[in-house]
């Protein structure tokens, strides 16, 4: 890319703003603010930004609104920021339309990971997507059916598979239960967390190095998982 | 309909004493030549006596005067006529028939004394159980109730309401019996204020059938109106009483809360600032690694541990509100205790952690983010009692088919037998507070965490010392099921 990624913050916390743009700038990125959620939309609809970094507490406008506002029109990144203990509204927020999210208070090497898992992701959707997904000492080929480590095959039931290649597909974002639960299983069984768990920990036991320490599939806690490919 | 009947009651009382003395007349009349005049009159008095004490005054005078009558047309001669002969006779006749008036008379009133005694009994019972009833009754709901079903079934009143007034914020309330009727569209017959020391609490409405009106209802009403509005006025009084050691004691725990809460959020306050200032202030620190990275750290370090203090905090506001119910999934209990070690690593220190969670132990329907803060807060106590370098033991195993059970233990030192139930109370420290940070609110949460997952959380010295250990259980069912038949699905190797 040519100029430096476009960043609109919509927060209301004036020292946060400040913080991010601050470090946000110092990293290069073009960094616009916005404190409240109208004046936010509107700077989304004037400055098309590359990545919307979103506070869930505005005075104004409800952030799951602002989501679905947006997402009327665009397809832009939108990394939401929450306090804890709002997991419900965390999951609300990724269901509209949110890509990813960030837990109150956090490290800035946190939101740079996601701020770039977001702009990547952009950026393969404009392309064609990479078939091969490399992972630690793993290799997942989604077009082939294939998952290797070391360059040993892995064997996975149809299921497991299924599972592996929708988290693989959405490297470094978060997914919530009922996405994946609706991707892999059905509508029907969105409420089976228990399958997931099952699932994932089978998954963990034929991928992992150490599966009491995940290192490729990572819990989201009280939200979903995060398939964590190398960059 | 009431007054008809009891009309018609009147005319077969009359005719009945009429028949009493008709009976007694044809019975005695073929004795006539045996008999002696003033015997006969003696013998007239029976039936008279008779019908007053059955039927009551008026039915008594009518038989007396009828007896008179039969006494004089068939017993003195000459027979058949109500002329008297003998001056004798004259005085017999005068004789019985005041004889005859003042009997029916007197029992007469002795049996309509009998009846208002018998009513007054009535009455005075009802009353007492309905004393003894408002007694039992603390709150102003039963009470008026009571009031209101009591007083209708005593006289038998067509509907019967209690109003009270709003007080200490209650709205006013109406509580009404009979239950099923509707309201009568009339004005009630009766209206009563209920008036106590205080003044007027409420009012008491009854519709009573017309012939029931009168003083005896009436003073009915005023006494179960003066019993309801002592026992209205008592309910109210405790509970402003109450209400006041209530507001006391969350007062003291809310300053109690506030000089905890300043005292523990200052220290890391005072460290974050003491390191940005001299980091601030000396340039050259930046060129010193090992010095400015002991400062980063301490900023990093005290930050997270303000944030875990206004967790404990927002958890506790949380848990008195019942705002904090759990959010339960089928959960991973070793995946979560990893996560919760992988994110306190800076704070373990030196402490050692052996941790025994069987990777083949069932899945327990917990709130995880619920969960991670209860294993914060127990390691976290544990980290601020044991000596550095010793070991934190973190064990789970299923204790029954439907019972998990997790025990976190360390070396730390034993805390007095009679402590151990105290220290999940809030603010309790079994310590000097300023000796350990904490805002004794960490136990606190993990129990209100536990009891709303429907488990149980308790601590014991261990023997040998030194030790100390925290337990807990939690159910392995939801909603009366196990996940026991998820791990059985045939594609799972």
């Amino acid at each position: 890319m040519n100029t430096s990624p476009h960043i609109l913050v919509i927060d209301d916390e004036q020292q946060i703003v400040r913080a991010l743009r601050t470090v946000l700038t110092h990293k290069r990125f073009r960094v616009t603010t916005a404190s409240r959620g109208d004046e936010g939309l509107a700077r989304a609809a004037a400055d098309p930004p590359d990545v919307i970094i979103l506070d869930l507490g505005l005075p104004d406008m409800d952030g799951l609104a602002i989501c679905a506002r947006l997402r009327e029109w665009t397809q832009v990144p939108i990394i939401v920021l929450s306090v804890r203990d709002t997991e419900a509204e965390k999951v609300a927020a990724l269901d509209q339309g949110a890509d990813d999210y960030l837990t109150k208070p956090f490290g800035i090497d946190e939101l740079l990971a996601r701020v770039r898992v977001a702009l990547r992701h952009q950026a393969l959707t404009r392309g064609s997507p990479t078939p091969v997904i490399r992972a630690g000492l793993l290799e997942i080929d989604l077009a082939a059916h294939r998952v290797t480590r070391e360059g040993v095959d892995v064997k996975l039931t149809a299921t497991e598979f299924k599972l592996l290649a929708y988290l693989a597909a959405h490297a470094g974002r978060v997914l919530t239960h009922q996405a994946i639960l609706t991707h892999v299983w059905g509508a029907l069984e969105v409420n089976h967390t228990e399958y997931l768990r099952v699932y994932i920990r089978q998954l963990r036991k034929k991928l992992e190095a150490d599966q009491e320490h995940p290192q490729i599939i990572i819990t989201e806690a009280g939200v979903g998982y995060r398939f964590m490919a190398n960059t | 309909m009431r007054s008809t009947i009891s009309a018609h009651g009147q005319v077969l009382t009359a005719l009945a004493s009429v028949a009493l003395i008709v009976g007694a007349t044809v019975l005695l009349l073929p004795l006539r030549a045996v008999i002696d005049r003033s015997t006969m009159a003696l013998l007239y008095l029976l039936p008279v006596g008779l019908s007053t004490a059955l039927w009551g005054l008026a039915p008594g005078a009518l038989a007396a005067f009828g007896a008179f009558l039969a006494f004089n047309y068939f017993f003195l001669p000459p027979y058949g006529t109500l002329t008297v002969r003998h001056s004798q006779d004259v005085i017999i006749l005068g004789v019985f028939f005041v004889v005859a008036v003042v009997i029916s008379q007197l029992v007469g009133r002795a049996r309509a004394g009998l009846a208002a005694a018998q009513a007054r009994e009535r009455e005075a019972t009802q009353l007492y159980e309905l004393s003894t009833a408002l007694a039992g009754a603390r709150q102003v709901d039963a009470i008026a109730r009571l009031t209101a079903e009591r007083l209708q079934a005593s006289v038998a009143a067509d509907y019967v309401e209690v109003l009270v007034h709003p007080a200490l914020g209650e709205p006013a309330r109406t509580w009404a019996a009979p239950a099923a009727p509707p309201r009568p569209d009339t004005a009630p017959s009766h209206r009563l204020p209920l008036t106590a020391a205080r003044g007027t609490l409420g009012e008491l409405h009854a519709w009573l059938k017309p012939p029931r009106a009168g003083p005896l209802p009436e003073r009915v009403l005023r006494t179960y109106a003066s019993q309801c509005a002592l026992a209205l006025e008592r309910a109210q009084l405790a509970q402003n009483e109450s209400r006041t050691k209530i507001l006391e004691e969350s007062d003291r725990l809310k300053s109690a809360l506030l000089s905890s809460v300043s005292h523990e959020l200052r220290t890391p306050l005072a460290s974050i600032k003491a390191a940005v200032t001299s980091l601030r202030g000396d340039s050259t620190l930046w060129t010193d690694p090992p010095a400015l990275d002991d400062l980063l750290e301490v900023i990093e370090d005290d930050t997270d541990l303000l944030n875990r203090l206004v967790g404990n905090l927002l958890d506790m506001s949380r848990l008195e509100s019942g705002a904090l119910k759990p959010r339960r999934q089928w959960s991973v209990l070793g995946e979560l205790v990893a996560n919760v070690l992988t994110r306190m690593r800076r704070a373990t220190g030196t402490h050692q952690f052996a941790v025994d969670v069987p990777a083949d132990l069932p899945l327990v329907p917990l709130d995880y983010v619920q969960m991670e803060q209860v294993f914060t807060n127990l390691i976290s106590n544990s980290l601020k009692y044991a000596p550095a370098g010793t070991l934190i033991q973190i064990r789970a195993w299923a204790q029954a088919a439907e019972t998990l059970r997790v025990q976190v233990s360390n070396q730390g030192p034993p805390v007095a037998a009679e402590h151990l139930d105290r220290i999940f109370d809030k603010f309790f420290r079994v310590t000097a507070a300023d000796r350990v940070t904490g805002t004794g609110l960490g136990l606190s949460v993990c129990r209100g965490i536990i009891e709303a997952h429907g488990g149980r959380i308790w601590a014991e010295n261990l023997t040998p010392p030194p030790g100390f250990a925290f337990h807990f259980t939690l159910p392995l069912l939801w909603e009366g099921a196990s996940a026991a038949s998820i791990a059985a699905d045939p594609e799972v190797e």
